[in-house]
């Protein structure tokens, strides 16, 4: 993307740095999917539970649990799906 | 010959370093863009729905404390998350 990205060469590293980078590439990947999932779920379940106007920069006692609970009945219904695909392939 | 081995070492690990920051600090940018786009679009949405001809003192503050709730959501929201995650359920 930028001019310096030319700057490292890896062809000379070592077997085991290039194994090193390898597993620190795919942690880095791994992290930047769970993050994208956080921003994904904290945009829609904002939308669902923070339904009054702002009046502090805190949520508020009914705003905290109603989040947790949209973050925690969105998988539920994932792995409901899921499971719900599983026998309908078992039936076919 | 130990020494030349020691420095081809020494600036391997420096080049390796390099790039692995590299990696971080692109990710972290990536991190702090999706979160500023997240941040404006809602806050705008909640506390702009009229836009006058200036942003009011009133919507500035509202923008401010939208900000600070919207992240403490994404903390809460990734800390539920990441507990569920390594849950033995999923």
């Amino acid at each position: 993307m930028d001019s310096s990205s030319g700057d490292i060469n890896l062809t000379d590293l070592s077997q085991n740095d290039k194994r090193e980078l390898q597993q620190f590439v795919s942690n880095e990947a791994q992290k930047a999917k769970i993050q994208s999932t956080v921003h994904y779920l904290t945009d829609m379940c904002w939308k669902r539970c923070i339904t009054s106007k702002i009046s502090s920069g805190q949520m508020d006692s009914y705003e905290r649990p109603c989040m947790e609970n949209c973050v925690e009945r969105y998988i539920d219904s994932q792995m409901t799906v899921l499971k719900h695909l599983e026998q309908m392939r078992g039936s076919i | 010959m130990d020494s030349f081995t020691n420095t081809l070492g020494v600036n391997q690990q420096s080049k390796k370093q390099a790039w692995m920051d590299k990696i971080r600090t692109e990710a972290a940018v990536e991190q702090a863009r999706a979160l500023i786009d997240k941040v404006t679009d809602n806050c705008f949405e909640k506390c702009v729905p009229k836009p006058g001809s200036t942003l009011t003192s009133g919507e500035t503050t509202c923008i401010n404390q939208c900000m600070e709730k919207y992240m403490s959501a994404w903390n809460t929201v990734s800390r539920k998350y990441i507990e569920r995650i390594q849950a033995k359920d999923i």
